[in-house]
């Protein structure tokens, strides 16, 4: 068999009442637009939309980062690797232009290190159990899977704790982080990062014995891909900085614990930082990835009604798997420097070393988190 | 699965989501407008001071 098209098959029905269903959360999205607007911040209000795209593009698209390296590894389907490949050219070359001509934006650059390599390799492994990355838990939690609902709030947990051991975790080894852009120019790092993209999919291409072609992956993917890459570049335009998951959901859960007295924030050497510890007093409507992140379940919810959800039933050991996996995987996603979204995607766009050494680790983890899966029945 | 067990989950899900950012918003420190970020980061002389999950520190 020689074909492109994933052997998962979603049928996708247009229930009776579609837009009916969909006008109460198009009246709530409004209103909460216009009230981050008229109190909040106007910015916001935009990042909230901007957050709607994102996550009907990811919803619509089953746009599943996850998912496309699993196709590939054990169908040799390279259809949602190749997706993944479109949308990082695309959204670097509209990115790395925007870094080097306005000096208020800047890269997601994360530092070489010893946390990097541990840390994207346990995620890659991870979300291969929790069946999502960062932006996929929250776009199935938005859909109403039932273990990504389940994986959020563990997830937020595993955040905040992998952010408030970060230092440790640096003091192992680390270097500076590398930016390609204020290296080569925008013109040089983005050449270097299509060649990159290139030889990335000429091996894909090898290993799967289809080749590149645009016309032959599912449209969803080209689609979902140019949709993603166009609010993920507006997300950098209207915020400055690149699009990003996890730190939202360890901001939500700092603030838990804190409220709690389970934490001090002023004795721990991340939380304690001006910037962090500011966020924390503030609410997080004023915070970029936690707006992002709303607007991103709530694009999910607009898909919602489109998508009846089938997920099996899951058996009591595959709950506690699938919730460990969820916590580590937040807490992994700390120490790599960001998920598939913060590292790979608005790493590798924007010139970061980080990104690219994110890759590798991490599909490192994926082929170890693959038999974890199938040893779980998953 | 039923339809309904669907929706009951999706109505459990964003009424914590809602309840957090509720509490969370009355708990924080009062929004200042007067010191409201740029609406536009790009251009605006500002640079972006966000949290991101690619910072060290």
């Amino acid at each position: 068999m020689n074909t492109l098209a994933s052997p998962i098959q979603h049928t996708a029905t247009r229930p009776p009442g579609l837009w009916a269903r969909r006008l109460p959360l198009a009246a709530c999205v409004l209103a909460l637009f216009g009230w981050l607007v008229w109190s909040v911040s106007a910015r916001q209000g935009l990042l909230l939309l901007v957050g709607v795209g994102l996550g009907w593009g990811l919803a619509a698209a089953r746009f599943g980062f996850t998912t496309g390296w699993r196709h590939l590894v054990e169908n040799r389907d390279p259809a949602g690797v190749y997706g993944q490949i479109i949308l990082l050219a695309v959204l670097a070359a509209l990115s790395m232009p925007m870094l080097a001509h306005f000096p208020e934006t800047h890269a997601a650059l994360g530092p070489p290190s010893v946390s990097l390599l541990v840390g994207a390799f346990v995620f890659g492994l991870c979300m291969q159990i929790a069946d999502g990355c960062g932006s996929g838990t929250l776009y199935k939690a938005g859909l109403g899977v039932p273990l990504n609902m389940g994986i959020l709030p563990l997830f937020a947990l595993g955040s905040f704790a992998g952010s408030a051991h970060l230092n440790g975790w640096l003091a192992l080894g680390a270097a500076e982080p590398v930016g390609l852009v204020p290296l080569l120019g925008a013109g040089g790092a983005l050449a270097a990062t299509l060649a990159g993209l290139a030889v990335v999919t000429v091996g894909v291409g090898l290993w799967s014995g289809q080749h590149f072609s645009p016309r032959r992956i599912p449209s969803r993917w080209v689609w979902g891909a140019l949709v993603l890459a166009v609010f993920a570049a507006l997300n950098l335009f209207i915020a400055g900085q690149p699009w990003g998951v996890v730190y939202g959901f360890g901001l939500w859960a700092a603030k838990a614990v804190t409220a709690l007295g389970l934490f001090d924030p002023a004795h721990n050497a991340f939380w304690s930082d001006p910037g962090h510890a500011q966020r924390l007093r503030e609410t997080l409507l004023l915070d970029i990835t936690s707006i992002t992140n709303i607007g991103i379940l709530a694009g999910a919810l607009w898909v919602a009604p489109r998508r009846p959800q089938d997920a099996r039933p899951l058996t009591g050991t595959q709950w506690v798997v699938g919730l460990i996996a969820g916590f580590v995987l937040g807490y992994s996603s700390r120490l790599a420097f960001g998920c598939n979204v913060g590292a790979m995607v608005s790493g590798i766009s924007t010139g970061s070393l980080h990104g690219w050494i994110w890759v590798p680790m991490a599909f490192l983890g994926t082929l170890v988190g693959l038999r974890v899966r199938r040893h779980f029945k998953f | 699965m039923s339809m309904s067990t669907v929706t009951a989950r999706r109505w459990v899900f964003w009424a914590a989501l809602a309840g957090f950012v509720a509490w969370d918003f009355a708990a924080s420190a009062p929004v200042n407008l007067r010191l409201e970020p740029p609406f536009i980061a790009a251009g605006s002389g500002t640079p972006g001071s966000g949290g991101h999950c690619a910072m060290p520190k």
